[in-house]
């Protein structure tokens, strides 16, 4: 479980809040918090007072794969292989496992192609793919995203998110204003103002949302 | 007022970008896969990329504008209210519709993603440019900014909008639909017959469509009209 507790940063100002293993989306309007929070829990950011724990450890001490909402400040290399093989180098693995692991990763998400390029030449989407790819290839405990798919289309998005079900990273947490993405997910947290002001399974939170903007479309429409 | 593309082509190594077709008065979207070209595609039809082959004719377009699919890429201001002046505008009355009046001294870059994108948005919409290329404009956005964007782009009465987009759910009423598909524009037509042979379209408006539902368009009261009424 990951477990927050009289937790405030900033804006953000959370009680009590418990969220289980499995694939947890966090909505809520522009501005509300969501980037912060997730900031949080990948330890980029330390609370100013009140604790999280993952599993009993705090996010630093945690394994933590992060993928950034500004698509360019996830690169550090100019070639997509170095880039994929980046974490894995800092942690002074060996050579021929990193290779390995980077085609692994490639081919599992159908990014080969990508591999020999450079980050310029990619597109706004592929570059989120490759920040996925390096977030994953050293199989995390947790995985945040912050907005990964709003550069995806729906067909990638799904292959994605079937290969980090299968993956079998324990937390994934992820912030998205598609409210299709959310409503597939495990867990679904609502934001306004820092503050979380529903959480639960997507069929319980979403009820409460029925005559708002964020009720998923596909639902309205029975489909 | 239209925008030709003769024969136009656009090369980056071995991979390329054939466009050919007419853009007139109206709202047209663009979709495709990721990488397939749909970037590339708004920055020739804006003039910011030259072409290996072929010809863009501007026919009555005065003036023209491009949004960036990410919103950083246009800052210039050094805080939120340089940001509106930069546009020629006066930031009280933006800044205040979008609920960012207490943010009007923070430098463009420490705005969430969503704000930025609205910020930047709301600058260029309040102006009539003739042709308007909007990159990926609901990427970040929640929910009801979507819609609030969808409607200020239906109150346009004139001009080319032109939307390159992979939106699931939360599009305005479209005239025109075209796809990019292996390295080439394709002109799917208008709608809502169009609607039958997009290849890409969001599985929730495939699953309406092979139930048999009749589709006007493709914003959600016509989704859920389509729904209640057939």
């Amino acid at each position: 479980m990951i477990e927050l507790s009289r937790l405030s940063y900033r804006m953000i100002m959370i009680d009590s809040l418990t969220i289980p293993p499995g694939i947890t989306s966090v909505i809520g309007p522009n501005g509300s918090g969501k980037t912060t929070l997730l900031r949080l829990c990948s330890g980029i950011a330390v609370p100013e007072a009140g604790v999280i724990y993952i599993d009993g450890k705090t996010p630093r001490e945690t394994d933590v794969g992060w993928v950034n909402e500004f698509p360019d400040k996830n690169i550090l290399f100019s070639r997509v292989s170095d880039e994929i093989a980046s974490s894995l180098r800092f942690s002074h693995q060996p050579c021929g496992e990193i290779d390995v692991a980077v085609n692994t990763i490639a081919q599992l998400m159908n990014i080969t192609y990508l591999l020999d390029r450079t980050i310029k030449e990619l597109s706004g989407g592929e570059k989120v793919l490759v920040a996925l790819a390096s977030a994953l290839v050293e199989h995390p405990k947790i995985l945040v995203l912050d907005e990964y798919d709003s550069h995806l289309d729906e067909t990638r998005c799904l292959q994605i998110e079937e290969l980090i079900r299968t993956s079998g990273v324990p937390y994934v947490i992820r912030c998205t204003q598609q409210m299709e993405t959310a409503a597939r997910g495990d867990y679904l947290l609502v934001m306004e103002n820092g503050r979380i002001t529903v959480s639960g399974n997507p069929i319980e939170v979403f009820a409460s949302l029925d005559q708002t903007s964020f009720y998923p479309l596909s639902w309205r429409c029975n489909v | 007022m239209r925008l030709q593309l003769n024969a136009a082509r656009a090369c980056r190594g071995d991979w390329s970008l054939k466009a050919e077709g007419t853009f007139g008065e109206g709202v047209h979207l663009v979709s495709g896969d990721v990488g397939s070209g749909k970037s590339t595609l708004a920055l020739m039809m804006a003039g910011l990329l030259s072409l290996s082959n072929g010809t863009i004719a501007r026919n009555g377009i005065s003036s023209s504008m491009i949004s960036l699919q990410f919103p950083e890429y246009h800052v210039t201001g050094s805080t939120v209210a340089e940001e509106c002046m930069s546009w020629g505008l006066d930031p009280g009355p933006i800044l205040s519709e979008l609920n960012l009046m207490d943010k009007q001294d923070r430098a463009p870059l420490t705005l969430s993603r969503g704000e930025l994108k609205r910020l930047h948005l709301a600058c260029m919409l309040v102006k009539k440019y003739d042709l308007l290329l909007l990159d990926e404009p609901f990427s970040s956005l929640d929910a009801r900014e979507k819609e609030r964007i969808c409607k200020l782009i239906s109150q346009r009465t004139s001009g080319i909008t032109v939307l390159f987009t992979h939106e699931q759910t939360t599009f305005p009423s479209v005239d025109y639909l075209w796809e990019i598909q292996q390295g080439k524009l394709i002109e799917r037509g208008e709608m809502p017959g169009a609607l039958h042979h997009w290849t890409h379209a969001p599985v929730l408006i495939k699953k309406l469509i092979a139930s048999g539902k009749c589709l006007k368009n493709i914003s959600p009261s016509d989704l859920i009209e389509a729904v209640c009424m057939t």
